[in-house]
């Protein structure tokens, strides 16, 4: 039924699907900028500030759970990291380059990964999730209570825009473009990871670890290493969060969205190089447009019109509908859609031929 | 590590706590006595959450991240059928444990029994989509603000050594003790029970015996779901039920029961007493924001150095 | 397999849409839509869920009962008035995000909110840079210290509570001694710092400062430590639920000290809560709690009736002083839209020229330097006696 049609490695082809998404990224600003106001009752620019924001946690985390296998509960407290590091020495030292902030705040969250991941990824499955989980709520704690360090739960005010080499980005437009130029060098980045030996090596290494450790891959290395990653892109998320929204708090980095990361990447689609994208990109514009659908109606009965009501009982029942009918994540749907058409298409021209050869 | 020194390191960790207790009471006298007891109190609360995620994951294997929310649903119930709809308590309550014990019956058949060979991470957002999903709908339902729950007995402290607790922590206790009894016999002395058990492991010796993968993950939910309600039913009078009140009570819950051993129901009573007591102790000596440190902290020691937690059994954990 | 899904026909057919769609809406709408002439349009960014959400909720009542009451009557010069109302949900990252939306996409004149302090910082910055007037419900310092241009408050700040409370303290109860058990979200330690800050000034030493979390369900080891200390009073900075605990936990340990707390238990939640715990409780509170402390006869108090009326009549529960705030910020900025139009800046201007204004929580003035609208004078003390709010003369 579905035949999986074999494709070699190396075919470029991811290449070439980056060079098309990252136009087409480029593209919505300018077809934003012409939708009315009140049509759609979606910023999109800004919206998808955020989204490119959450996309480079992802994408690292889909690295670390959809190729490695692990699973990590706790990502928010890198994304806290990486946001709190850029915001402490921007605001403390004056005239602090903010992209050196935000460099930093990458680094510290990648060296924080790996001095937490050594010790914590000789767990398997639950536990390592109960663990990074619990190691996500510390995070949190210390966020609140280190009050002369991070402000506590006031948190930190005034924190100054992004700007490189003199080009101050205080615009969502502005931010729009670093942002996501940050994404898709961040998936050439892993295209290219997945594509070399320790892209292999992970691959094995989540199909069977006893197998790849028995064939000399290093699995706790590897394990390690693509933690680490994926915590460095976490924090350089957040730095970017930071000098996006120009303030934070505790209350930006708890459980809630740690959940959300790991629920993007599984519902986009785990083992897919694509899949934190799409995950990223439902996740975020779905609220917004749940929200936003009352107002497409008009006179609907201002009962439903209060979505804040509503809004997380459809998220939540999502969430189980889609694990129960697209475990392995839309990606992988869309997928299994494509190869559907794909072979009744070649079905199709194959019949057509063999009546043209029959002369009929 | 090697088994002696695993039984020296329980006994070390039990010495540990006592002498904690101990000093404690002699550095602070009555006012330890207080902390203790409140520390008793609130763990009992822990030990019946963490009861649920026991019973759940010594069946099925599965981490229900939706726990808390039974809880949850115990305290506001409460208040509808007793504070709103006037209901005596026995009564409301009895009814309380009855919806909320069919709601997750329904839940296991409806979003968990049809996942039963998907892998781990699915099945762990199917849970956190459910306590996501509850939470909003008791939202929807019940509001924001806390509400009021009577206690069964009145509020008349009762005194000793210097130290207080309300009349409805001995309700809190006496139901701590009751279930983790009714549990421990359930999965030790009755054939469904041990069937359970060894369903876990052996899927298909327990199905010989009567006793499939399927019908022991129902139960398991169904006793899980009974157990929470009437812990939020019981502790409603004390904690002010409320939408969000599951969200911390699961999570100290589970660290209450990852402590004690995952599967192990006198452990979830151990290890919900110890997390209460130690909670309240370090709020009681140190700035207090860094109690909730504790149940995480606990939560990543048991997990890097005995991940079977004190009582429960080694398992496969590490690479 | 999933890698083919962006084979790259798939793209292409979606790049082409795009540019498809984009050509296709060049020719309808304008680009940008001004608040409309005949409607004028407020935004609204409310905590309608979340911790803050009991803020939120009142003032959004109070928000839509002002809408229909103006567009029953002349409106607001003959417009119409359309509250535009955004759930911040407590977070300040949606608060930002909402308040974006609703200048950029729906036009909006100017902005009321947020309900709590830390969604409304959030929003300054963008209110800033819009020149947006936004007034908020929220009562923390920090948002006009210092004073922004385009940000306004209705509600008494926090630092006009605690002056009250001080000179409770030092008046009536002659305390020298005090201990503060406060929240650890930003609202109770903002309050606890600028009391103890504060109360050396007025002669106070404060013996203890203890702060629990505001999910905690059990505060009896810091009351216990407050309990080893000289306190001659404790006061509580906090909102629902915490307070209401610890008046159950002062019960239980039997502490006999008064409990004074923050205008965060100024609605009958508390009372319901703590139940017989709550008696001789004392907070500082709005006069429009204890209609019956605002003279006969004058508009304040003809206001005051009217308003808590209408809103029992609309929404069948008492009306609280969020609701307050969020009907003044309603009158304040309709009121200069009477003669500031949608003009940005002369909503600015007309604003911060109000004088006289008589709202609900008392009456507004503000200036260039002042853009608190109300006095410590405007709140009163509260004692709760049976169940029931009493004035503190």
């Amino acid at each position: 039924m579905d035949k999986q049609l074999a494709r070699p490695l190396d075919d470029g082809r991811d290449y070439r699907t980056l060079g098309i998404v990252t136009a087409f990224i480029l593209l919505i600003p300018v077809w934003a900028r012409f939708i009315p106001g009140d049509v759609l009752h979606i910023d999109i620019v800004n919206v998808m500030v955020l989204a490119g924001i959450y996309a480079c946690v992802v994408v690292g985390l889909n690295l670390l759970v959809g190729y490695a296998g692990q699973i990590s509960l706790g990502h928010a407290a890198f994304f806290g990291i990486g946001a709190y590091t850029t915001a402490i020495l921007c605001t403390r030292i004056h005239g602090f380059p903010t992209w050196l902030g935000v460099m930093a705040g990458a680094a510290l969250s990648g060296a924080i990964g790996w001095l937490v991941g050594k010790p914590v990824l000789r767990l398997k499955g639950h536990y390592l999730a109960m663990a990074t989980l619990g190691l996500g709520e510390i995070a949190f704690i210390l966020f609140q209570q280190l009050k002369g360090l991070t402000g506590g739960t006031v948190g930190i005010l005034d924190i100054p825009p992004l700007s490189i080499f003199g080009l101050k980005f205080d615009t969502d437009l502005k931010l729009y473009f670093v942002v996501w130029i940050i994404v898709m060098a961040l998936m050439l980045l892993s295209i290219n990871l997945m594509r070399s030996r320790v892209g292999r090596g992970l691959r094995a290494l989540h199909s069977s670890e006893v197998a790849a450790d028995a064939m000399g891959v290093n699995t706790s290395t590897y394990k390690v290493q693509v933690f680490v990653l994926s915590a460095a892109f976490a924090g350089l998320g957040g730095a970017l969060f930071a000098h996006f929204q120009k303030y934070i708090n505790p209350e930006s980095f708890v459980l809630a969205v740690s959940i959300m990361f790991i629920t993007m990447v599984v519902v986009g689609g785990m083992g897919n190089i694509w899949g934190g994208l799409i995950g990223v990109l439902l996740l975020t514009f779905l609220p917004q447009v749940i929200q936003a659908m009352p107002q497409w109606i008009p006179g609907l009965p201002s009962a439903l019109q209060n979505f804040s009501n509503y809004e997380l009982v459809l998220y939540g029942l999502l969430l189980i509908l889609f694990m129960m009918f697209l475990p392995k994540g839309v990606a992988d749907g869309l997928g299994r859609a494509t190869d559907f058409t794909e072979v009744r298409a070649r079905r199709l021209g194959d019949r057509r031929r063999a009546k043209k050869l029959e002369g009929r | 590590m090697g088994d002696r020194n695993q039984v020296r390191l329980l006994w070390g960790a039990a010495a540990l706590v006592a002498g904690v207790v101990v000093f404690t009471l002699i550095y602070k006298g009555s006012t330890g006595l207080q902390w203790i007891l409140s520390g008793l109190t609130v763990g009992s609360i822990y030990a019946l959450v963490a009861m649920g995620f026991s019973v759940i994951y010594s069946s099925t294997h599965v981490i229900n991240f939706a726990q808390g929310e039974f809880t949850m649903l115990g305290g506001v119930m409460m208040f509808t059928l007793c504070t709103s709809g006037g209901l005596p308590l026995w009564l409301g309550f009895l009814l309380t444990v009855g919806i909320v014990t069919l709601l997750g019956a329904g839940l296991e058949r409806a979003a968990i029994h049809p996942l039963k060979d998907q892998s781990v991470i699915t099945v762990i957002i199917v849970t956190i989509g459910m306590a996501i999903f509850i939470r909003a709908l008791a939202k929807w339902i019940w509001g924001t603000d806390p509400v009021k729950v009577a206690s069964f007995t009145g509020d008349k402290p009762l005194r000793f050594f210097g130290a207080s607790i309300v009349p409805q922590s001995l309700w809190v206790f006496g139901l701590t003790l009751l279930a983790v009894v009714l549990v421990f016999a359930f999965f030790n002395r009755t054939l469904l029970g041990k069937g359970m058990r060894a369903a876990a492991d052996n899927p298909d010796a327990a199905s010989l015996v009567g006793v499939s993968a399927s019908t022991s993950s129902l139960v398991a939910w169904s006793i899980a779901a009974a157990v929470g309600a009437a812990a939020g039913a019981v502790i409603a009078p004390i904690n002010f039920a409320a939408y969000d009140a599951g969200a911390m009570l699961g999570l100290k819950g589970f660290s209450a029961a990852v402590l004690g051993g995952l599967g192990s129901a006198p452990g979830a009573v151990v290890g919900g007493l110890v997390l209460g007591v130690l909670e309240m102790i370090t709020a009681g000596f140190a700035p207090s924001g860094y109690k909730d440190a504790v149940a995480f902290l606990i939560l990543i020691l048991v997990l890097l150095i005995r991940p079977q937690g004190l009582l429960g059994k080694p398992a496969d954990v590490k690479v | 397999m999933a890698q083919k899904i962006l084979g790259w026909k798939l793209p292409i057919a979606l790049f082409c849409v795009l540019v498809a769609a984009t050509l296709g809406s060049m020719g309808c709408g304008t680009q940008k839509v001004d608040t409309s002439k005949s409607i004028y349009k407020i935004g609204a960014v409310l905590s309608l869920s979340g911790p803050a959400a009991p803020l939120g909720q009142p003032e959004q009542n109070s928000l839509k009962m002002l809408e229909s009451q103006l567009n029953a009557g002349a409106g607001v010069n003959g417009h119409k008035v359309q509250f535009i109302i955004e759930d911040d949900q407590s977070d300040p990252a949606k608060a930002t995000a909402a308040i974006t939306k609703l200048i950029n996409q729906e036009g909006v004149a100017a902005i009321i909110g947020s309900s709590s302090t830390g969604a409304t910082l959030a929003m300054v910055p963008v209110a800033e840079s819009t020149l947006t007037t936004q007034v908020c419900c929220a009562a923390g310092t920090a948002v006009t210290k210092p004073v922004k241009k385009y940000v306004f408050r209705t509600p008494p700040t926090d630092s006009m509570a605690i002056d009250k409370v001080l000179g409770y303290l030092t008046g009536t109860l002659k305390a020298t001694k005090i201990a503060i058990l406060h929240d650890a979200n930003a609202y109770g330690v903002g309050g606890a710092t600028e009391l103890a800050a504060k109360a050396p000034t007025k002669g106070i030493t404060v013996v203890a400062n203890e702060s629990y979390g505001t999910t905690d369900t059990d505060m009896t080891p810091q009351l216990t430590k407050i309990q080893a200390t000289p306190a001659q009073a404790l006061v509580v900075w906090g909102t629902n639920p915490g307070p209401a605990t610890i008046a159950k936990n002062m019960q239980q340990l039997a502490m006999k000290i008064p409990f004074i707390g923050s205008n965060g238990i100024a609605n009958k939640t508390f009372i319901t809560l703590a139940g017989s715990a709550a008696n001789g409780v004392t907070f500082p509170g709005g006069n429009m709690l204890i209609p019956s402390s605002i003279p006969a006869g004058t508009p304040w108090r003809n206001a005051v009736d009217k308003f808590t009326a209408d809103y029992k009549a609309a929404y069948g529960k008492d009306a609280d002083t969020f609701a307050a705030h969020g009907w003044d910020a309603g009158t304040i900025l309709t009121t200069a839209m009477k003669t500031a139009g949608t003009s940005k800046a002369q909503i600015q201007t007309a604003v911060q020229a109000t004088k006289g204004l008589v709202g609900i929580d008392g009456t507004y003035n503000y200036s260039a330097t002042n853009h608190d609208g109300l006095t410590a004078a405007d709140l009163i003390m509260i004692k709760i006696v049976n169940g029931a709010w009493t004035q503190i003369k």
